[in-house]
């Protein structure tokens, strides 16, 4: 082939590239051409030819930078928002699943359409305690430890938490703030009316958790990390489930098992912890029929 | 997993799309939409970037008519190739009952072809599922740039590439064309659906 035949196939693929947006593919092909030109024996002109690929280029490079710089967050409709909502949502659980739409709005960048949600679910009474923690989160990923802090003083002096229900939103306040580096006088509870809210809700200590991933030490799968989606959880204990083809899995894990390396995804975030399978049993009849329901304590203050 | 709703009876099951950046993923749905109308059941959504990279995701929703009395609806989606947006691919993922790879057949993409079926299977095995038993389509797309005199992989390159132990049903394709969109698509469903009756067998 000439090299008057390469070049014109060559920007002919750098043509295509460009139109379907692989620029750094296009890139490289008019990089190619410079090259071929710029050796070449057989071409005249050849200034005038590189500085008409390299204008060509130059194009694909503004168009790079233009990707490189253009904001990661769309503006959505409103529709596309409840797109999201419904179909990131999967619990059953009305509640949990209204909890998991919104955090997947803020898992999208739409932090002030997630926070509305939060809001009105804890208007509701929803898990009160999460819904506050996510507000938080909310707030500090799209506004300041400001707004983080004077939201929680509303709350402290409003009537609709309960003290015990404060008490662990400071600390998760308070525990965010040392992680980020954050210096920030947070409320304190002393102020809060001392008969306010429902006091004895039953809610977690743990977060909620959506999954966990657990290492086995021992069996055919030593060594492994699973993950496991939590179908069900009660306070620091969630049950999961193993399929009743994962013979290799089942045969990996035995009732007062102690795991020593358990990273539990909450919809806010994940920690590690370490925990107890206290149980492992086959479900007898449903859709699982045949699957295996293990159950774990999950010990949250574990470092 | 797919979602059971007896009460309505309603069963939903999810089909992604996935591959490499500029694959043609967001084209192949496009193509469904506009060419089989009757069988999507509302608009197609698509969240991209100025230079029509999916962002977030494309969705399409489908419904099939009736199995066992029971409504069934599929939703397609596409996930964002670019290697960036990792964290998304794997929302997107989530709940998946079956996955169209759709392959660049493109030279210049070959190694990302590969990249991207790895990202995959890691990603499906973070979700409890094994890339060898989850329904799996896998599509040579662009097939039509070959008659341009474009650089492209031959078919039996690309197999052995990505599906010499995968052995998943594959179909060349022009997505901008149409051609092989559908067959990709249909026999993707049809073994959702086979699998799906696996489970719903215990319903009688
Ligand atoms: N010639 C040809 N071009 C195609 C074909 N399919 C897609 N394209 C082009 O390839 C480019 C990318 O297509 P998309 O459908 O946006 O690719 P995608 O896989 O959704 O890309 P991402 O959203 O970035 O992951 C566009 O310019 C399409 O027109 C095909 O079969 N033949
Ligand atoms: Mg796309």
């Amino acid at each position: 082939m000439s090299d008057k035949d390469r070049i014109r196939s060559l920007l002919k693929e750098a043509e295509l590239y460009k139109k379907q947006s692989l620029l750094t593919q296009s890139k490289d092909k008019y990089l190619n051409v410079l090259q071929i030109i710029e050796s070449s024996r057989q071409l005249g002109n050849r200034e005038k030819l590189m500085d008409a690929v390299r204008e060509k280029m130059r194009a694909v490079e503004e168009k790079l930078t233009e990707i490189d710089e253009a904001p990661e967050v769309p503006e959505l409709s409103e529709s596309q928002h409840n797109l999201i909502r419904k179909r990131f949502s999967f619990s059953k659980d009305k509640d949990k699943a209204a909890i998991e739409g919104a955090v997947a709005l803020a898992k999208f960048g739409q932090y002030e359409q997630a926070l509305e949600q939060f809001k009105k679910l804890l208007k509701q009474g929803v898990l009160p305690v999460v819904v506050a923690k996510n507000i938080i989160t909310c707030l500090l990923s799209f506004s300041t430890a400001e707004a983080a802090v004077a939201q929680f003083g509303q709350w402290v002096s409003r009537e609709s938490l309960s003290r015990p229900q404060l008490k662990q939103i400071r600390a998760f306040l308070n525990s965010t703030f040392e992680k980020k580096g954050i210096k920030a006088e947070i409320p304190k509870l002393d102020e809060a009316p001392a008969e306010g809210g429902k006091e004895d809700e039953e809610e977690d200590a743990v977060l909620d958790l959506s999954s966990i991933s657990i290492q086995l030490e021992s069996g055919p799968l030593k060594g492994e990390t699973v993950e496991f989606d939590v179908t069900f959880q009660s306070g620091n204990s969630v049950s999961v489930i193993i399929p009743a083809r994962r013979k290799d899995l089942l045969a990996s894990v035995k009732t007062g098992m102690a795991l020593s390396d358990i990273q539990c995804f909450s919809p806010i975030g994940f920690f590690r912890a370490n925990g107890v399978l206290f149980g492992k049993t086959e479900i007898k009849d449903g859709p699982k029929q045949g699957d295996y329901l293990l159950e774990i304590a999950i010990n949250a203050d574990s470092p | 997993m797919a979602n059971f709703n007896f009460k309505e009876r309603v069963i939903e099951c999810k089909i992604v799309y996935y591959g490499p950046g500029r694959c043609g993923k967001t084209t192949n749905l496009e193509y469904v939409f506009k060419a089989f109308k009757k069988t999507t059941s509302g608009d197609m959504v698509s969240i991209d970037t100025k230079g029509d990279r999916t962002l977030f995701f494309d969705f399409l929703p489908m419904g099939l008519g009736k199995i066992r009395g029971c409504d069934v609806m599929i939703q397609l989606y596409t996930v964002p190739g670019q290697q960036k947006y990792s964290s998304t691919r794997k929302m997107v993922l989530k709940g998946v009952d079956g996955v169209v790879f759709v392959a660049d057949s493109l030279e210049v993409r070959r190694k990302a072809n590969l990249l991207s079926l790895k990202d995959l299977q890691g990603n499906l095995k973070e979700q409890g599922h094994s890339i060898f038993k989850l329904p799996l389509i896998i599509q040579y797309n662009k097939r039509d740039l070959a008659e341009e005199g474009f650089p492209i992989l031959p078919e039996d390159v690309l197999e052995r590439d990505l599906n010499s132990k995968l052995k998943a049903p594959s179909f060349a394709a022009s997505a901008v064309k149409g051609t092989g969109v559908w067959p990709t698509l249909k026999e993707c469903m049809k073994l959702t659906l086979l699998e799906l009756q696996k489970e719903l067998k215990w319903a009688g």
